[in-house]
């Protein structure tokens, strides 16, 4: 009976679904416990039920031994509701009467011998209990907790006694319930109306029907009822068909949990905190004592480790790399593809081509279908030599039969000859894109304006147009022939305002950049004529009257006669100056007053040599002229003034030269490489100049970079014949004999370090006859070019 | 002309168009507004076509067609596509009667080129030439009047205050390049004679060629415009100069000792210089009493403030610019022409534009004069060195005509009589084109 109210028990603990915690009182129980493997472990708390509970369960046997018929489940559960919803009065009458019952009962019912043979403290406690129990009689729920506290004594006693022999009769009880007497039903979790209708509730572990118990009708419950008082802690187990009467502890428990207490009356949750650790200084957390110093200098012993590892590396005591390993195996002689490689580092050995291997139709028994018809070698005869397959197949029966091939002494010879004669060399090919060398320039569109439009033509010259000029205002344009005049036309309207005729062809004319001094000099055979353009400012019309009437004193007459005579014009109001040969240009200087005539000695009056007559400077203020040069390195063809300091600029036919006429001394010399220079334009900064060749060739020179031409362009496809740089705009233009005039971008940046830059952008086309002059108009985007077709023609932006 | 109906239906194979028409004629000109279908490829003269059919003249008067304020010079089908807009939608086209091309009248021949021209007194012309003449012109083409005093080029020519002349007397101004302005005051009844008249003032100031005059509204004031690249401000009602004028007046009367004193002309200084352009102020005009505009060679147009001289704003162009007229719709646009071949009309009311609003470009060579009809705010006439005058409006980017008035280059055209073009050119001949119709 023991085993089975046990596991009734645990059944019990798991309806009501209290875990026992385990209480400190036990504290010998635990450390068995701690003993035991992991179910007795789990079994404990039961172990300590098992002793609360001990006299409990033998009044439980008995009373569910005599209780086992009656008891209406309804009943009993609302009486545990009622329980449960705290003692009600009356209840509690009941109660009390039903504890000194049980109490009475479990006396008067004597335990069986399972009892005896359960536990020994059970009687202990039973007579304990007895002890307790009278004082509880009259206790209500309070002193019922008291009494409860009482059996927790108790209990808190008992154990001394008994430790060792309660354990063990836990576990006898769990290995007999294994065992099994009373069935127990295995059917698991399954709705029980499926067994309403059968004679049994299920099967107990053997596969055996457990049959069904006469339910107690409606009379006897109430009659048991009515009979048994400790009806109310009845529970009716359908799935077991059983009643279970809760014990007077499990009543208690269950009244505990509802007061929100632990389940067990021995567990006390403010227990007192035993601190078992000590030390001497607890007051404070951790050591106080200072770092000490080895903790912030560094390891003595490991730089001395370091040092030797150190020493080891640098004497390669230590190899960092591991040796590689050589192949076991290798090719004897190297393979192709190595040498293919060894040729790609640079070494000049080239394999030679492999010659092709045989194939089918060379075996000497091939396939049927390699093997030619005699229709087939006949119809090779009609084909060319070259042609015709080197090799007809054919058949033999067996290696034996083939004959030596006749060809083979040959064919060897062939081969070496073609691997002797043909040297396999290896090509070096650079590998660029054209494009990416051409530079990179902008667009001309970007670089406007320039001039692209022909707009306005000038007609009125009979001959070739030779000299270009226009007044520093950009109102007026001169213009010098070869029909011997001199016009002056109006720019916006192509207006020819003045002719002045001078007889014979006008080489060069050159309009004064002062434009108070409104004075064109104009080169004819071996004079220079200074007249007054009459279009200048009035208050320097007078000013120009003066300038222009002969001052020269007749006294030196000695120094005068080899450089130039000047002469009153009648004809023309102006000055007219004599030179000895004839005066190919005339250049002036920017303020106005000195200006440069180039007059070479002619090759046929070159018997005579004062060479170095060819260029002479000469004052307009005072009449005066100069001979600078006492010697000459060949033919000049032009020479000009710096724009704002000062420097002369002397093309030769090959050079150009740079004086410096503070100085009186040569400044630079430009080799060109040119061979026929015809004409030079400065750049109105003064460092850069264009030097145009009879050779269709345009040198642009950085004077402050570099002695030798910055750039040279090969533009044109005949003579260049002029070139101008434009005063304000970064424009600069040639013309040539192809009737062509260039015009480019010619960029010069104020910073030294950055290079001008050139941009071809127009090609100005519309002349029939080769272009002598251009001029750019001073102010605006605008080109004049005139030729041999003797029109000047504007082109505008 | 003369359509039958039944040719219009005959036509309606093709798409059809609605379009309904509108004007603002006068009431027997109108047409129903009930929308048409009109055959797509119609242009201009088919749509004129078929409103005489509808209004059913007897003679046929040729008309224009506005579309969102632009002529229709395209077929109606080029048209939509061009617009964007839907064949399916109602068109709503205005007609106003079309500009006739006029006809060249005649022509009197100059000892020189003609290089000035102004065309705002009916009843004469007055022309200046290179000759360094000027020269007034009976309409019926005689020359009254030879003006003598410049000592060269005439380069520019206005009559002061048209309006307000009683047709009596006349006041000129003439520029030249000879660097001063003339003023002449001529009575117009007794010029049947032929003979010299000389100046009755003198504007000496200017250091080179005077390129540009213009005569403010009132005729109190004149500015013109010059090579050395300033506009200076001259009073007509000045008597003599000023005992404190400028320095330059002073100079002046040293430098130009020169002038014949036996001309009873008085000398007048200028009254204020405006400096700003940096080169030849090639075209002033005054735009109200206190407000000039001047174009320079030096790419700009400028406004200025004639009272305190401070320039109000500058538009800039690529080109070198020649002339230029204000005119417009509210007389508030600025027409400019310059050294390439595209008239220009700038809107200087806008704030932050800066190109042109409108380029015509129809010429082959430089534009030498442009001039707004005096009375209509669309057309206006521009005359150009390819020897052609071209008549424009406004709302169609082609010329309504191109006058082949000169054989050489044409230096300058004004309107005549509002219906007339006079033109003078490089030929020496003065042209004048009669009988352009306006519906102003």
């Amino acid at each position: 009976m023991a085993k089975v109210t046990s596991t009734k028990r645990k059944q019990r603990n798991g309806v009501v679904a209290t875990p026992a915690p385990r209480s400190d009182s036990e504290g010998e129980d635990v450390r068995d416990d701690l003993k035991l493997d992991e179910e007795s472990e789990e079994e404990s708390p039961l172990s300590s039920d098992a002793e609360e509970g001990s006299e409990d369960r033998s009044d439980v046997e008995e009373g569910s031994d005599d209780d086992n018929e009656d008891g209406d489940e309804d009943d009993i559960s609302n009486a545990i509701r009622s329980l449960l919803r705290g003692n009600g009065a009356e209840k509690s009458d009941d109660s009390d009467a039903d504890d000194s019952d049980y109490e009475v009962g479990s006396d008067s019912d004597g335990s069986g011998a399972e009892l005896e043979e359960s536990d020994d403290e059970e009687g202990g406690s039973d007579s304990e209990e007895d002890g307790a129990g009278p004082a509880e009689e009259n206790g209500h729920a309070k002193e019922s907790v008291e009494g409860s506290e009482l059996d927790d004594k108790n209990v808190a006693a008992a154990p001394e006694g008994n430790e060792n022999g309660n354990t063990k009769g836990v576990e006898e009880s769990d290995s007999e319930d294994d065992g099994d007497l009373n069935p127990r039903n295995t059917v698991g979790d399954v709705p029980l109306e499926w067994y309403r209708d059968e004679k049994h509730i299920g099967y107990d572990r053997d596969g055996k029907k457990i049959i069904k118990k006469g339910r107690k009708d409606q009379l006897d419950a109430f009659l048991s009822r009515a009979d048994d008082s400790k009806d109310w802690r009845k529970l009716y187990d359908e799935y077991n068909d059983e009643e279970i009467i809760l014990t007077k502890d499990e009543v208690d428990m269950i009244r505990r949990l509802r007061e929100g207490r632990t389940p067990h009356a021995d567990v006390n949750p403010y227990e007192e905190y035993t601190d078992w650790f000590e030390w001497e200084d607890k007051g404070h957390p951790l050591s106080n004592a200072p770092e000490p110093k080895r903790r912030f200098i560094p390891s003595k012993w490991e730089a001395k480790k370091v040092v030797k590892l150190v020493r080891a590396l640098r004497k390669g005591w230590i190899s960092l790399e591991k040796p590689k390993e050589k192949p076991k195996y290798y090719m004897l002689w190297g393979d192709d593809l190595q040498t293919a490689d060894k040729t790609a580092n640079g070494l000049a050995y080239i394999p030679p081509p492999k010659t092709k291997l045989p194939g089918h139709d060379e075996s000497y028994n091939p396939p049927e279908e390699y093997i030619p018809t005699q229709e087939e070698i006949n119809s090779y005869q009609l084909m060319y030599e070259e042609d015709r397959p080197k090799f007809i197949p054919q058949k033999f029966d067996s290696l034996r039969k083939v004959p030596a091939y006749a060809d083979f002494i040959k064919e060897r010879f062939e081969r070496c000859l073609d691997l002797y004669l043909c040297p396999r060399t290896r090509k070096k090919r650079i590998n660029i894109d054209p494009e990416s060398l051409v530079p990179k320039l902008p667009k001309p569109k970007d670089l406007q304006p320039f001039p692209t439009t022909f707009y306005l033509e000038y007609r009125g010259h009979t001959a070739t147009v030779s000299s270009l000029s226009s007044s520093p205002s950009g109102e007026w344009l001169a213009s010098g022939s070869y029909d011997g005049s001199v016009r002056l036309w109006e720019v916006q309207t192509g207006r020819c305002r003045k002719v002045w005729a001078m007889g014979s062809p006008v080489k060069h004319i050159a309009w004064n950049p002062n434009p108070q001094i409104s004075i064109l000099a104009i080169a004819v055979e071996q004079d220079v004529v200074l007249v007054n353009t009459g279009v200048g400012l009035e208050e320097e019309e007078a000013n120009l009257v003066t300038l222009l009437s002969l001052v020269k004193k007749p006294k030196s007459d000695d120094e005068e006669t080899p450089l130039g005579k000047w002469k009153h014009d009648e004809e023309l109001k102006g000055l007219r100056l004599r030179h000895q040969h004839v005066v190919y240009s005339v250049a002036w200087h920017y303020k106005g007053d000195y200006f440069v005539t180039v007059a070479p000695d002619d090759i046929l009056s070159s018997g005579l040599p004062p060479i170095a007559l060819s260029v002479l400077v000469h004052q307009l203020s005072k009449q005066q002229s100069q001979n600078p040069f006492r010697k000459h390195h060949g033919r000049v063809v032009r020479v000009l003034f710096h724009p704002s300091r000062p420097f002369m600029f002397l093309a030769t036919k090959i050079h150009v030269r740079v004086y410096n006429l503070a100085k009186q001394q040569l400044s630079k010399k430009l080799i060109t490489s040119l061979h026929e220079i015809s004409d030079m334009a400065i750049h109105p900064g003064g460092d850069n100049l264009i030097v145009g060749s009879k050779e269709a060739k345009l040198a642009w020179f950085d004077i402050d970079l570099s002695t030798k031409p910055y750039k040279t362009l090969r533009n044109h496809s005949m003579d260049i014949r002029g070139v101008a740089y434009h005063n304000t705009y970064p424009l600069f233009a040639t013309c040539s004999d192809d009737s062509t005039a260039h015009v480019f971008h010619g960029m010069v940046y104020s910073d030294l370090l950055q290079n001008p830059l050139i941009v071809p952008v127009k090609v100005l086309r519309g002349h029939t006859k080769g272009i002598y002059s251009c001029e750019f108009h001073p102010k605006q985007p605008w080109l004049f070019t005139a030729g041999g077709d003797e029109v000047i023609r504007l082109y505008c932006n | 002309m003369e359509e039958h109906p039944g040719n219009i239906e005959a036509d309606i194979q093709e798409t059809q168009i609605q379009v309904r028409f509108n004007t603002k004629l006068k009431p027997e000109l109108r047409v129903v507004s009930t929308p048409f279908a009109v055959p797509s490829s119609l242009t201009r003269y088919g749509l004129s076509e078929v409103i005489n059919a509808l209004l059913g003249l007897e003679k046929p008067i040729p008309f224009d067609f506005l579309l969102d304020g632009e002529l229709i010079r395209t077929s109606l089908e080029k048209l939509l596509l061009s617009k964007n807009l839907s064949a399916e939608s109602i068109l709503n086209i205005e007609y106003i009667p079309a500009v006739l091309p006029p006809t060249p009248k005649e022509t009197q021949l100059h000892d020189d080129w003609v290089s000035a021209v102004d065309g705002s007194l009916d009843s004469h012309i007055f022309t200046g030439s290179y000759d360094t003449f000027a020269r007034v012109w009976s309409p019926e083409g005689t020359c009254l009047r030879v003006l003598e005093g410049h000592r060269d080029v005439i380069t520019s020519l206005t009559v002061i205050r048209p309006s307000a002349l009683d047709g009596k007397s006349v006041s000129i101004i003439t520029g030249s390049k000879d660097r001063t302005l003339r003023l002449w005051e001529l009575s117009l009844e007794d010029l049947t004679e032929r003979n010299a008249s000389n100046p009755s003032k003198c504007f000496r100031g200017h250091t080179s060629s005077v390129q540009s005059v213009a005569a403010s509204p009132s005729g109190n004031q004149i500015c013109s415009g010059s090579w050395d690249s300033t506009i200076r401000l001259w009073s007509t009602t000045q008597d003599d100069v000023e005992p404190g004028a400028e320095e330059i007046a002073k100079k002046r009367k040293v430098a130009g000792s020169g002038v014949d004193p036996q001309h009873a002309e008085t000398e007048v200084t200028a009254r204020a210089t405006f400096e700003g352009h940096t080169q030849c102020v090639s075209g002033v005009a005054w735009a109200a009493e206190d407000y000039i505009f001047s174009v320079s060679w030096d790419h700009s147009v400028r406004s200025w403030n004639a009272e305190t001289g401070a320039n109000t704003a500058t538009l800039s162009c690529s080109k070198a610019l020649h002339c230029l007229s204000i005119g417009g719709e509210g007389g508030s646009l600025v027409a400019t022409g310059g050294a390439d071949s595209v008239l220009r009309i700038w809107d200087p009311r806008l704030v932050g534009v800066v190109v042109p609003i409108l380029q015509l470009s129809s010429h082959k060579g430089w534009i030498t004069s442009c001039k707004w009809h005096p009375k209509s705010a669309y057309h206006l006439l521009s005359a150009s060195h390819d020897g052609t005058v071209k008549l424009w409006d406004m709302r169609a980017k082609i010329p309504l005509h191109t006058l082949e008035a000169h054989k050489d280059k044409v230096l300058c055209a004004d309107w005549w009589r509002d219906d007339s073009i006079v033109t003078g050119g490089a030929d020496s001949k003065m042209t004048i084109v009669q009988n352009a119709k306006f519906s102003v």
